[in-house]
């Protein structure tokens, strides 16, 4: 990687030599590299043995590469349990969260109905309410309805508080639609579901893909609502998983950085993979454009 | 469900429009469904809404003003007693919020300034520019559990990165256990939320770079303007509603900082490192001082709600 940036930088300074540039890039590599230097250090860690670690320390090319830090935290740590739990309840909620989020701005958009103003402004002030307040009742619901430490308490929390976020940004993206389009289909007798369905909702297929990402890396990454809900080893979802492998194996220290590096592998290799995609979904959804 | 009832609804739009032309002839029924259409496609969001956010939200504003622990029958009433604690006499909860402003200003304007330098050299044609973006930005989507755990593995007395780079420059004398001790465990912290969070602002610069326009540079350029004047004169100023939106987002994590704390040191050692939210968390749910956790979460949630509105007055605006 370190080669192919370095090399691409030579050839670029030979064809418009520039000074100023030449100095920006080098401090980004040097920055970068010390950027990067946590990850390295995780790596390099997990593909040692116990001796060598103890021998060589850490920051030396291990002596040979070693797998079975990985095999043994994938056993003790129980990740597949976490993971499946998590993708489970992101692959789930994150959809149904929209579709619901998606329902409610479509008339705040395109129905002209009394009420339509405070009724979004009233879904808006969630946005300034940060999820702590709620926990305790939250708490008290879920043990009231029976649905404590299980997954499906942590969809309606998690619903609810992301609704103001998803409602502002489909409301906008909503009413850029033109109103001749939703008329004509009404003129030919759809119905107004039918509208939202056949021709806003298809309309909307970029937004719709943004909110997704946005709101799969919350799920994903939840602490707080998780740590209330669920007590059971086998509910645990990667955040709670990875809280409970710190306490079990930090001082083992290979191990527990092989653990690591199981658990946050599938996100970096998704996130290099569609870097674009997330790059622009999340600067999108904080502009709201 | 709802396709069912609303695919009924189709026919009866033609006495509708009828209706348009001839006001006399207005069918109850028809009239009835066009008032309940918005009602019933925001039905189900407004339930969710109402019933664990409002709700919830409400309930603990009530909580709030009690001492309870939970279970018991016994609740007493203490008015603003909870705050009054929180602010003049619990001596975690001064440390708790002397914390969160330090961790706000460190972890606001380090990570600002940060995103801002990284955004104006990234916004040239170098190459590499996209890996060194998102090599930036990716600790921005890890599970801040994992970042806690990647940073004590480097705040590690023995082998960790940190007091082995110090080694390496001849600073070997400096080496500590830096989570351990009080005197450097917010600040550890600090550097991680900091390695966190820079990103974010980053990407949201770049985004503001690509809207000044270039004749604005070309000007600046014919007017034989140097790089620091330019960048005073017209990045600076064009980026102003970024940096609205980049601080209030910056202040709202802040405030509400959990889970690095949570995963790195768990509010220790001797409190030192407590937060505002983990020791709401404590009150809530280890030590049962249901009312004064839920004073705690309301003191999160004001500051919170003063630096979302103009942000969120911004997003509504655009």
């Amino acid at each position: 990687m370190s080669v192919t940036t370095i090399g691409a930088g030579r050839t670029a300074r030979r064809r418009r030599l520039n000074g100023w540039d030449a100095l920006v890039f080098a401090a980004l590599c040097g920055f970068v590299l010390l950027w990067l230097a946590p990850f390295v250090s995780v790596v390099f860690t997990s593909l040692r043995s116990r001796a060598d670690l103890a021998m060589n320390g850490v920051y030396s090319l291990p002596q040979g590469i070693v797998l079975e830090n990985f095999v043994r935290a994938w056993d003790v740590g129980g990740f597949g349990t976490y993971f499946g739990n998590s993708l489970l309840v992101t692959l789930t909620k994150v959809p149904l969260g929209i579709a619901v989020a998606a329902l409610a701005a479509y008339p705040l958009a395109k129905l002209r109905f009394r009420f339509d103003t405070p009724v979004f402004i009233f879904f808006l002030i969630g946005l300034a309410i940060p999820i702590h307040v709620a926990l305790v009742p939250l708490f008290t619901t879920m043990r009231q309805i029976g649905w404590l430490n299980s997954l499906p308490s942590l969809y309606p929390p998690y619903i609810a508080f992301g609704l103001p976020f998803q409602i502002l940004v489909l409301r906008g993206f909503f009413d850029q639609i033109p109103d001749e389009v939703v008329s004509a289909a009404r003129v030919d007798g759809a119905s107004e579901f039918e509208i939202f369905w056949r021709i806003v909702l298809p309309l909307s297929l970029p937004v719709l893909a943004t909110l997704f990402i946005i709101d799969a890396l919350h799920t994903w990454n939840e602490l707080l609502i998780a740590l209330v809900m669920l007590s059971s080893e086998r509910l645990r979802t990667v955040p709670l998983g990875l809280l409970n492998f710190q306490g079990q194996y930090s001082s083992d220290f290979t191990l527990f950085n092989a653990g690591i590096l199981i658990a946050i592998l599938p996100i970096l290799l998704l996130y290099i993979t569609m870097q674009r995609y997330v790059v622009s979904g999340l600067t999108a959804g904080a502009l709201k454009e | 469900m709802l396709h069912g009832r609303e695919h009924a609804a189709g026919p009866a739009r033609v006495p509708e429009r009828a209706a348009v032309r001839a006001p006399a002839r207005v069918l109850p029924l028809a009239k009835a469904r066009r008032v309940a259409t918005p009602w019933l496609f925001m039905l189900p969001a407004l339930l969710i809404y109402l019933g664990f956010l409002v709700y919830p939200v409400v309930s603990s504003l009530a909580l709030s003003l009690l001492r309870w622990d939970g279970l018991s029958a016994d609740r007493a009433f203490v008015g603003l007693g909870n705050y009054q604690e929180i602010l003049f006499n619990d001596p975690v909860a001064r440390i708790a919020l002397r914390n969160n402003i330090v961790w706000m200003v460190a972890t606001v304007l380090i990570p600002t300034a940060l995103g801002l330098l990284l955004a104006v050299a990234l916004n040239q044609k170098l190459p590499g520019r996209n890996f060194f973006r998102s090599a930036i930005y990716a600790p921005g989507v890890l599970p801040l559990v994992a970042v806690g755990l990647i940073w004590s593995w480097l705040y590690n007395p023995t082998f960790g990165l940190v007091n082995q780079v110090l080694e390496w420059v001849g600073l070997g004398r400096f080496a500590s256990g830096w989570l351990g001790s009080p005197e450097t465990a917010l600040g550890a912290v600090i550097v991680t939320g900091i390695w966190q969070r820079t990103g974010f602002p980053m990407l949201l610069y770049l985004a503001g770079l690509q809207a000044i326009p270039n004749e604005q540079y070309e000007a600046a350029r014919i007017d034989g303007a140097g790089r620091w004047e330019t960048f005073r004169a017209i990045t600076l100023p064009w980026l102003r509603p970024m940096h609205v939106i980049v601080v209030a987002l910056g202040v709202i994590e802040a405030v509400k900082v959990f889970d690095l704390i949570y995963s790195m040191t768990n509010g220790g050692p001797a409190w030192s490192t407590q937060t505002l939210a983990t020791w709401m968390y404590f009150n809530m749910f280890q030590y049962f001082n249901i009312g004064y956790g839920s004073a705690l979460a309301w003191v999160i949630a004001v500051i919170s709600i003063a630096f979302a509105i103009p942000y969120i007055r911004s997003m509504v605006r655009r």
